[in-house]
């Protein structure tokens, strides 16, 4: 038999001083213990075979708001009785009423219940309450007294009488009944021997202080043992977002692979987002329902770049010398200069390109927020993050090119096969799109690529081939964390943020 | 990119063979023109097609003229040539000048329209219009029953009361005023034409109304059926290179369903060409280096594996020397600008798949920017002080910046076309973005604390793009004990371990209780804010619990430090 805690001790002794047999809370009363810690008591005693554990069911009877008035005043129809007494015997139902203080609003019930009760009526001649008996106290009005007295009564404790005095206070609506459930504890017969043995009581602690540990009374002090299996309160670590822990993820695979990284501004001009990628000023997706426009100043300036916008207008226009046709129409320079938000990451590619410290061969990469007016639903935002990047080298192919994309798909997103198939960009040439498949996810499109158009890198004064491309990093990281709502990316929900795993 | 809406019956009957009905068969036969079809569960099928340049294909019969090449059920150049003239004459009024200069007429004789083929044409004149017309602003098409007019034709004005017919789908007169506010493609497309003070017009010797360009046909000839065997094409706008594009595209649609072509005469009272005859069907040519074909692909082809490669794409080769071709290219192909067009057509025609790949072999050494080097230190500093990082939008609202933070309009970079009163303009503080997430938030846990590292966009007058883009720290900690104390206690945390010692100077900002509020000061620069939120502000958020927080401007704190000695 092993020795008992002081939480069990103090439960058995309490068992014992009481005869046997207690409810929780008459220990938790006569033990100043919480129930708590009495209820962890009693499941190591039980186990040990000390006490049993019995469930007892109580009726619970307590006098509502309505009921605590009548306790005090007494029942409307003794008010009545009372003022009757002293009228004679005799009077007007409303003076009456008047005089003992009652609403016109219980006129009804307090004539209903004189009737029933027999204690006065109305004269069919005279109109007039006549008193027929002077009543004593009814059961119902004993129990209301010993309700105010006591405050809640135990329906199982009551004799007939009373009982049936609770049935006729529920109907009034002047009492609640709920039924508890108490556990009672009763000491076995092994539990009866210990008592009688007597109890050794450890004296326990539950907190370890550095005034134990200073003055060294640890050592004569046991420390208590805890329900190791008890549900803890919550807490949250610090955390990086995890869409932007898979972005930097993401960057370190790019820098491992020798991509440094490009940026630019998120208002861009024109020039930069469309006609230096050789988009024509009236190509549709420049129009107001695909890129957000700034509304003032309309432009920029492009006074840094004249040089490079002579030789874009002229392409645009006639092909310049690039071997190109052009677009056949009319550039405008106004047009070049208007500002707008980054609709695609290929703008940084474009400030990249015209950059002095640029180098050949170079790779580099961008993920930049960008912006399009699109309908914010499951799979569209107006705000997104995109990851492209480019390589430029002497000899580059569209062999090269392919040879970039399989390496993406299967060291950056783990894929197991890849597809390529033709693509169209306005300013690529030719244009791949990559589709790669994944086991339990099918085939899936990755990203697009392609190579950059003459009429891009020419007037730009790039005279290598340059190889551009772009990850649907937004499905990718989707998939990996299983949501389906790509809104998730922006997600206001602090809740899922604290609770989406890690790895 | 352009949707086309094909009946599968149709374009088989055009192509002369079957199609796999499986969807992912299917794609791979479209993607030699760039398609994919979504869903196939019914004979009509939805393309999707990438190239927003290739008018040609966005018919079903330039559908089934380029993947019979690629089938290999005909090879090279098609040749499509006009018969004859037509004999019919367009006269061109001077005052079209400035409002619709433009026009190219053919007709096509002798054509065999089914139901399903006028309605697979009307989806291609109206993708036509959409996409290479830009709304019909740069070019719209016509098409008559040539049998019912009579030439020579006008292409003139009027005023908008002046003439009066029957529109397309009407059954009463009206004029052309009138069409624009009753007729839906008067009202879609009214807006071409509106500001000027007479309208194009598009009539017969007879004085009949053919149309009212770029608006709407008349209901008398402006009506193909299944009896039209002969038909007038029409195609007005602003270029005479798009006009001419387009009036080829559909005329060879039509010359694809059993037509032969015949041209029609344009006179100009302006320009450098009196007279034009039209359609014009010759293609052009494009000199092609096997060198440049090599350096693009990768591949050492043979010439007889390029000539071959090209008549899969249904080029045509006029000479060849020993190290190059001149390549004609088919007068429908208006999207070829260069020879790196034709060399893209090539490698489709021997298929991606089938290439070799190989990762470029250059070395080359890769590398963070210096301002993503720093943001990752300040964000691993945050989550060490036990901050959730969250990710908000950049665009924001008035509302949103100010009156919820409970301080005086600001001037910030707006956005001209709006979608969302949410999302009117960028953000030039962080904070209230947080201060927004934590209002969608108020039944999660206490205490909570957030970080962002976020852009900002301020006026600078300045710069190029007349903007700074500025990135900035915001957090906040709320919950039902914190404090102005407890949020310097995190800043100076943050500050120290960064190594940039700096001081506090009270400041009275409206966001925050005053007497606790301060501008943080790092060298002689101000960097930030810090205090603890007014309660007028949590009230407006609908949060419960007090809150403190600070934002700094991470770029001056990185300039800062690595600009010490």
């Amino acid at each position: 038999m092993s020795q008992l805690r002081e939480n069990e001790s103090k439960t058995l002794i309490a068992l014992g001083n009481a005869g046997g047999r207690l409810s929780v809370g008459e220990i938790a009363r006569a033990s100043e213990l919480d129930p708590s810690a009495i209820m962890r008591a009693v499941l190591f005693l039980e186990s040990q075979n000390l006490v049993l554990v019995k469930e007892k069911r109580s009726t619970k009877i307590v006098l509502n708001e309505e009921g605590k008035m009548y306790a005090d005043q007494g029942l409307p129809e003794r008010r009545v009785v009372k003022e009757l007494v002293k009228m004679g015997g005799e009077g007007d139902i409303d003076q009456v009423l008047r005089a003992a203080s009652l609403d016109e609003s219980v006129k009804v019930i307090t004539l209903g219940w004189l009737n029933r009760k027999g204690w006065a009526a109305i004269d069919k001649e005279t109109r007039k309450l006549k008193l027929l008996k002077e009543p004593v106290e009814g059961s119902d009005e004993k129990l209301l007294s010993l309700l105010k007295e006591k405050g809640s009564v135990t329906l199982e404790a009551l004799d007939g009488e009373l009982k049936d005095a609770v049935e006729v206070l529920k109907r009034r609506k002047i009492v609640d009944v709920h039924v508890e459930t108490e556990r009672e504890l009763e000491l076995s017969k092994a539990g009866w021997d210990l008592v009688k043995r007597g109890v050794e009581t450890v004296k326990e602690v539950s907190q370890l202080t550095p005034e134990m540990l200073v003055t060294g009374k640890w050592r004569e002090t046991k420390l208590r043992a805890y329900n190791i299996q008890a549900p803890v309160a919550s807490t949250w670590p610090g955390k990086k977002h995890p869409y932007l822990r898979f972005l930097d993820d993401l960057k370190r695979k790019l820098v491992a692979l020798g991509f440094k990284e490009m940026t630019g501004p998120t208002v861009e001009l024109s020039f930069f987002n469309c006609d230096g990628l050789f988009m024509p000023q009236d190509h549709p997706a420049r129009e107001v329902h695909d890129m957000y426009f700034i509304k003032d100043p309309e432009r920029g300036s492009l006074e840094r770049y004249q040089h490079f916008l002579e030789k874009v207008k002229k392409t645009h226009e006639n092909g310049w010398k690039t071997g190109s046709k052009g677009w056949g129409y009319a550039f405008s320079t106004l047009e070049a200069a208007r500002l707008m938000l980054r609709s695609q990451t290929t703008a940084a590619s474009a400030r990249m390109l015209i950059r002095e410290d640029l180098e050949v061969p170079g790779k580099y990469f961008a993920i930049a927020r960008c912006f399009r007016p699109d309908v914010i639903d499951k799979t569209h935002l107006t705000e997104f993050n995109q990851v492209e990047g480019i390589i430029l080298g002497e000899d580059l192919t569209l062999v090269n090119l392919l040879g970039v994309l399989e390496k993406f798909a299967k060291d950056v997103a783990g894929a197991d096969k890849v597809k390529y198939r033709p693509d169209y960009f306005p300013f690529t040439e030719p244009s791949v799109e990559l589709v790669a498949y994944k086991k339990g996810y099918g085939w899936m499109e990755f990203g697009g690529s392609g190579i950059f158009r003459p009429e891009l890198t020419l007037p730009l004064g790039i005279d290598v081939p340059v190889l551009a491309w772009g990850l649907g990093v937004d499905r990718l990281f989707m998939m990996k964390a299983e949501i389906d709502d790509i809104r998730y990316l922006f997600s206001q929900n602090l809740d899922w943020l604290r609770r989406v795993e890690m790895v | 990119m352009p949707t086309v809406e094909v009946d599968l019956e149709d374009l088989e009957l055009l192509l002369g063979t079957q199609l796999p009905r499986e969807e992912e068969k299917l794609n791979e036969v479209l993607s030699y023109i760039k398609g994919e079809a979504k869903g196939i569960e019914s004979n009509e099928i939805r393309i999707e097609l990438k190239d927003s340049n290739r008018a040609d294909i966005w018919s079903v019969e330039g559908i089934a003229r380029a993947l019979r090449g690629y089938l290999g059920l005909e090879r090279g150049f098609k040749d499509y040539h006009v018969e004859g003239r037509s004999g019919v004459t367009v006269q061109v009024d001077s005052k079209l000048k400035k409002i619709r200069p433009y026009i190219a007429c053919s007709v096509v004789k002798g054509v065999r329209l089914t139901d399903t083929a006028i309605r697979q044409m009307m989806h291609f004149q109206d993708k036509m219009d959409q996409t290479y017309g830009r709304n019909r602003r740069r070019t719209s098409i016509g098409l008559y029953d040539y049998d019912l007019i009579s030439p020579p034709l006008r292409y003139g004005v009027a005023k908008p009361d002046e003439v009066s017919f029957v529109p397309l789908d009407f059954d009463e007169k009206l004029t052309l005023r009138e069409i624009l506010k009753k007729h839906p493609k008067g009202i879609e497309y009214g807006h071409i034409v509106q500001r000027f003070p007479v309208w194009p017009i598009f009539m017969d010797s007879a004085n009949n109304v053919l149309s009212f360009p770029p608006i709407i046909n008349s209901n008398d000839l402006g009506h193909v059926t299944p009896s039209t065997e002969n038909v007038l094409v029409e195609v007005t706008g602003t270029s005479v290179e798009t006009v001419q594009n387009t009036l080829t595209n559909v005329t060879l649609a039509l010359a694809d369903r059993g037509g032969k072509i015949y041209s029609a005469k344009i006179q100009y009272p302006y320009g450098n060409i009196r007279s034009m005859t039209t359609p014009n069907l010759k293609g052009e040519t494009f000199e092609l280096g096997l060198d440049y074909v090599m350096k693009v692909i990768g591949i050492q082809f043979t010439l007889k594996e390029i000539r071959e490669l090209l008549g899969k794409a249904r080029y045509g080769v006029m000479k060849a020397s020993k190290n190059s071709l001149v390549v004609k290219v088919p007068c429908y192909r208006v999207d070829v600008l260069h020879p790196i067009d034709i060399v893209e057509d090539i490698a489709i025609a021997y298929n991606y798949n089938k290439i070799q790949q190989q990762w470029p072999r250059q070395l080359t050494i890769g590398g963070l920017s210096n301002e993503a080097e720093f943001r990752d230190v300040v964000r691993e500093l945050m989550v060490g002080l036990g901050f959730q990082e969250i990710l908000t939008f950049i665009m924001s609202s008035p509302e949103t910046l100010f009156t919820k933070m409970n301080v005086k309009s600001q001037r910030v970079v707006e956005i001209a076309n709006p979608r969302l009163s949410s999302m009117t303009c960028l953000r030039n503080w962080l904070l209230p973005s947080l201060m927004e997430f934590l209002s969608h938030n108020t039944h999660v846990d206490y205490p909570q604390k957030v970080f962002e590292v976020g852009h900002c966009v301020v006026h600078n007058e300045q710069k190029e793009n007349k903007t700074d883009d500025i990135e900035t720290l915001a957090c906040v900690t709320i919950h039902a004990n914190a404090s102005f104390t407890e949020a310097k206690s995190f800043l100076d945390a943050l500050l120290t371990n960064l190594g940039a010692p700096y001081s506090l100077r009270e400041e009275s900002h409206e966001s925050f209780i005053q007497g606790r509020a301060g501008k943080i000061i790092i060298g002689e620069k101000e960097i930030g804010i810090i205090g603890e939120i007014h309660p007028q502000v949590l009230q407006n958020w609908g949060l419960e619990n007090p809150a403190a927080a600070f934002e700094i401007n991470i770029n001056k704190v990185r300039q800062h430090i690595f600009s010490k000695p």
